[in-house]
């Protein structure tokens, strides 16, 4: 679609006026959870991290798992990818969850039903589906096989990636919760657990199974496969492995299991990979953190046959060409003939993909890969009352797809349990916004991602710490400025009103809004970037934020301000419209705070290209002395802003002047190179102070 | 579309002063395209008002405020008549036209002017308009190009240029165009050169009666074909 758009870049916006109005942003279209990515990322613009966490919260059961593991397919769909780099959304969720004060939120439940609910499996899926169960006040037992919590998060993943104290507090919220553990307890019969009186079950037991290469000595020992390996690991085994370590595979597991072998010691580990780095399904990040570790990736290799000798495995790999893409899309390697030729190694890791192993006696019927066939929308499987999800439904998969699946199953398990027919939830109808326009990415600022740090390759090959480190607080809300939010724009809302006046086509930064075929006036809800200059200009009032909050936010704030300023009677008062967002907002508005500045009242505004004139005049009116604008200046991530600012400012002015008040008794501030604008704002208030106490003498003079 | 500029704030307090309850009507037509009457106009001055009020030692005054699609149309100033039940005055940010309109509809009510109508013309850029028509009644722009001697000449001569020209601009106006340069050129492009070379005699502006009107429908008997 994309690719269409750039040819057609010389249509005109008559002929494109096709505009998707169903306004999901990509990133939370994509999110298997469906979060409100756009929502979190703004407020953690402002600084608002709390609130930001909460509504992480609303979707996420377990979100400081996801912010450390999260294969994150928001950010590849991130709209601001198109015009530089996406927002490092995983990295601000950890940044929001780390600060958040996360470890002070418990789900407070009562348990409203009698019908026990047994989930067999303790991953991401079972853990997600017990806890949405347990919300809606189910009693719920959970069973593990192994003797602790998790899953594949604990068995699967190496503690670099997902810390177990990170772990484990997302799993004790489960107790709080009152769900009922028994780890150590393997199922083996479905019917059992019906006989001891549960009414449903959630079947979700993973997919352990390592798949076989089929190739002479495959089963000699120094070769083990990549789930038995990790889990070992990650269970508190440290498997001697030797110094030479062969991995098979391309996948996460493979990563994992070779970045783990740098960690047990292994000096030289290579990963074997039939196909090219393009086609490569690991995570690009975590390749290049292993490349950054030393691990060599040998591409377009298969291994056909190994030997033991010597203590040594000796391994002879067939080199492969890339023929026809087969049904996943990726091109098919094929053996090249006679290009046979032996490596030697120590061990030799296989993760070329794994599978459930479901008992036989649970009697459910198992499909393609050995995966329990199930309804996708109701995740029921030919038993009553069984329900499956999770990779022992679809195969190896995401966490985060494990956590849709676990909340789906519990509200699925609910319409069950209470006779109800299951819905298709909205979210399933929307589709997401289209790209930008080629010009649109030409209009909107540049503004560099900023990584979050990690930690340097020679210290990581010691031991388990985690590899990447989270933001500061000022490189988080630098990050999270940086969201477009997309959908959220500006819409002709009363077409009654307008009066085609062209207005917001002319002010409009990023010359969006056109006249289309029949001679009505478009804003393009998917190109719209919200900076709000129209909303303000627009001489019928017609135009709106798509956001109710962004609508009535100054008025509400500033009455809200201003009746506060009347109660502490403080004289003279000044009232600042300052921008929430970035760094300003978080940094230097907290500085005017934290400087105390007696009779300062502040207006959070999201974006001074907000603020309109009569905001400026009720101020005033209010009895403020003095009002000044804050903007962020040259940090802006937004155009035009300041010269707007400036155009009411000076409107504002000429008012002032004829009713006899002081012009410069309202200014624009913008912090300087230093990011400070104390000194300036200084000078302001003693000069509306000056001012104030002049007008009291005369005043006295004249009585 | 008619333009217009917003009258200085102490003008329309000196107006409104002795009118305790004032109500501000805006215009939803071409005083909301040039900026100087929609509804946004009509909440700053509202503001701008209440403003004077407490800082700038006005009497007391209740506002209210409402934006009508068109004052120049009966039917839309019709919805007013509820609105200005308890007022003492109408301040109305219309053009002349709309003043007057709603003058005469409620012929008891004083009406005061919150804007000048400045002029008949477009949009250049943002904020910037330009006076293009002078309803003169007697339209010659196939003979100028479609350029208006009238009101882009500043002495509005209908056989120019006249000997203020100087290279394309005019005399009264460095920064300002010379219409008839922009003529000569236009018909130039056009290949009509002989238009210039015509003699137009002076227009007869004694043959205009005022008020005009126009009346398009037919009168009824005048064809003798009703039935």
């Amino acid at each position: 679609m994309y690719v269409e758009a750039t040819s057609n870049a010389r249509t005109t916006r008559s002929e494109r006026s096709i505009v998707d109005h169903s306004l999901a942003p990509p990133c939370q279209a994509v999110c298997p959870l469906h979060m409100d990515i756009r929502e979190y990322v703004d407020l953690l613009a402002q600084g608002r991290t709390m609130e930001a966490l909460h509504v992480i919260r609303k979707d996420n059961p377990f979100p400081a798992i996801c912010a450390h593991v999260c294969t994150h397919p928001c950010e590849e769909a991130c709209r601001r990818g198109e015009v530089d780099k996406p927002i490092a959304i995983r990295a601000l969720k950890r940044f929001a969850v780390e600060f958040g004060g996360d470890r002070m939120t418990q789900v407070e439940v009562k348990t409203e039903h009698g019908d026990k609910i047994a989930i067999i499996g303790s991953g991401p899926a079972g853990l997600a589906c017990a806890h949405y169960l347990r919300r809606l006040g189910y009693p719920v037992t959970v069973f593990e096989a192994q003797s602790e919590l998790g899953g594949m998060l604990r068995v699967g993943i190496p503690q670099y990636r997902l810390p177990r104290e990170v772990l484990n507090t997302e799993v004790q919220r489960l107790t709080q919760m009152g769900v009922e553990i028994r780890t150590d307890t393997r199922v083996v019969s479905l019917d059992l657990l019906f006989d001891i009186g549960y009414k449903a079950v959630f079947v979700t037991i993973g997919a352990h199974q390592s798949l076989r290469m089929g190739i002479a000595g495959e089963d000699s020992p120094g070769v083990i496969d990549g789930a038995t390996f990790l889990r070992e690991v990650n269970l508190g085994l440290r498997p001697l492995l030797g110094e030479r370590v062969g991995v098979v595979g391309g996948g996460n597991v493979a990563i994992d299991a070779a970045r783990t072998a740098v960690r047990l010691g292994a000096r030289r580990v290579t990963i074997l990979y039939r196909r090219s780095r393009a086609e490569m399904p690991a995570d690009p990040e975590e390749i290049q953190q292993a490349e950054e570790e030393g691990i060599e990736v040998l591409f377009l290799a298969s291994p056909t046959g190994i030997t033991r000798e010597n203590g040594r495995l000796k391994v002879t790999c067939i080199k492969m060409e890339l023929g026809e893409p087969d049904a996943s899309g990726r091109r098919q390697p094929v053996p090249i003939k006679d290009s046979e030729s032996t490596m030697e190694f120590d061990a030799l890791i296989t993760a070329i993909g794994q599978s459930p192993q479901t008992p036989e006696d649970f009697r459910l019927r198992i499909g393609k890969g050995s995966t329990i066939q199930v309804d996708p929308v109701t995740l029921t499987t030919n038993r009553p009352g069984v329900f499956a999800g999770g990779d022992a439904v679809t195969g190896p998969a995401t966490v985060t797809e494990a956590l849709a699946t676990g909340r789906l199953a519990a509200s699925r398990i609910d319409d069950y349990l209470q006779r109800r027919y299951p819905l298709v939830s909205d979210a399933e109808k929307e589709s997401p916004l289209g790209p930008l326009w080629p010009e649109t990415v030409e209009l909107i600022k540049k503004l560099g991602r900023l990584e979050p740090p990690t930690l340097p390759p020679q210290a990581r090959a010691e031991d388990f710490t985690p590899v990447e480190l989270g933001y500061d607080w000022e490189s988080a809300t630098s990050e999270a400025r940086r969201c477009l939010r997309c959908g959220m724009g500006a819409e002709i809302l009363f077409q009654d009103k307008c009066a085609s006046c062209l207005t917001c086509l002319r002010v409009c930064p990023y010359h969006l809004p056109y006249v289309d075929a029949t001679g009505t006036i478009q804003i393009p809800a998917d190109q719209c970037q919200a900076c709000g200059i129209c909303v303000a200009e627009c001489p019928a009032k017609a135009i709106v934020l798509r956001k109710p909050h962004d609508r009535r936010h100054i008025a509400e704030e500033l009455e809200h301000i201003l009746r506060s300023a009347e109660e502490a009677k403080s004289k003279p008062f000044i009232v600042g419209f300052c921008c929430q967002y970035g760094l300003f907002g978080s940094g230097t508005l907290a500085g005017i705070w934290r400087g105390a500045k007696a009779g300062v009242w502040i207006v959070p505004v999201l974006c001074v290209a907000k603020v309109e004139p009569d905001h400026i005049l009720r101020a005033f009116e209010a009895g403020a002395e003095g009002v000044f604008i804050a903007g962020c200046g040259e940090q802006c991530s937004r155009e035009n802003t300041a010269y707007w600012v400036h155009q009411r400012v000076e409107k504002v002015r000429n008012t002032l002047e004829q009713i006899g008040l002081q012009r410069d008794r309202v200014q624009a501030l913008a912090p300087g190179d230093s990011g400070n604008l104390g000194d300036e704002l200084d000078s302001f208030t003693e000069r509306i102070g000056a001012l104030y106490l002049t007008s009291v003498l005369m005043e006295e003079v004249k009585s | 579309m008619i333009v217009a500029q917003e009258k200085p704030l102490d003008q329309i307090r000196r107006m409104i002063d002795r009118y305790p309850r004032v109500l501000i009507v805006g215009c939803g037509t071409c005083m909301t395209v040039c900026g100087a009457g929609g509804e946004r106009e009509v909440s700053y001055l509202h503001e701008a008002l209440r403003l004077a009020e407490t800082r700038g030692g006005n009497g007391v005054h209740a506002f209210s405020e409402y934006t009508v699609k068109r004052q120049c149309d009966p039917e839309f100033i019709e919805l007013l008549a509820d609105r200005v039940s308890d007022v003492d005055a109408v301040l109305s940010l219309g053009c002349g036209i709309g003043v007057q309109a709603i003058a005469e509809r409620f012929p008891e009510l004083p009406v005061l002017p919150g804007v000048n109508t400045s002029f008949m013309g477009m949009a250049r850029e943002q904020g910037v308009w330009d006076e293009r028509c002078a309803a003169c009644g007697d339209c010659r722009l196939e003979d100028t190009a479609g350029i208006c001697p009238i009101t882009r000449c500043t002495k509005g001569i209908l056989n120019g240029p006249c000997a203020g020209t100087k290279n394309g601009k005019c005399e009264a106006n460095k920064d300002m165009d010379c219409a008839w340069v922009l003529i000569y050129q236009r018909l130039e492009t056009q290949g009509q050169l002989e238009k210039m070379r015509r003699y137009y005699p002076p227009r007869n502006f004694r043959t205009i009666p005022r008020p005009r009107r126009i009346v398009t429908r037919a009168s009824i008997g005048a064809g003798g074909d009703h039935a």
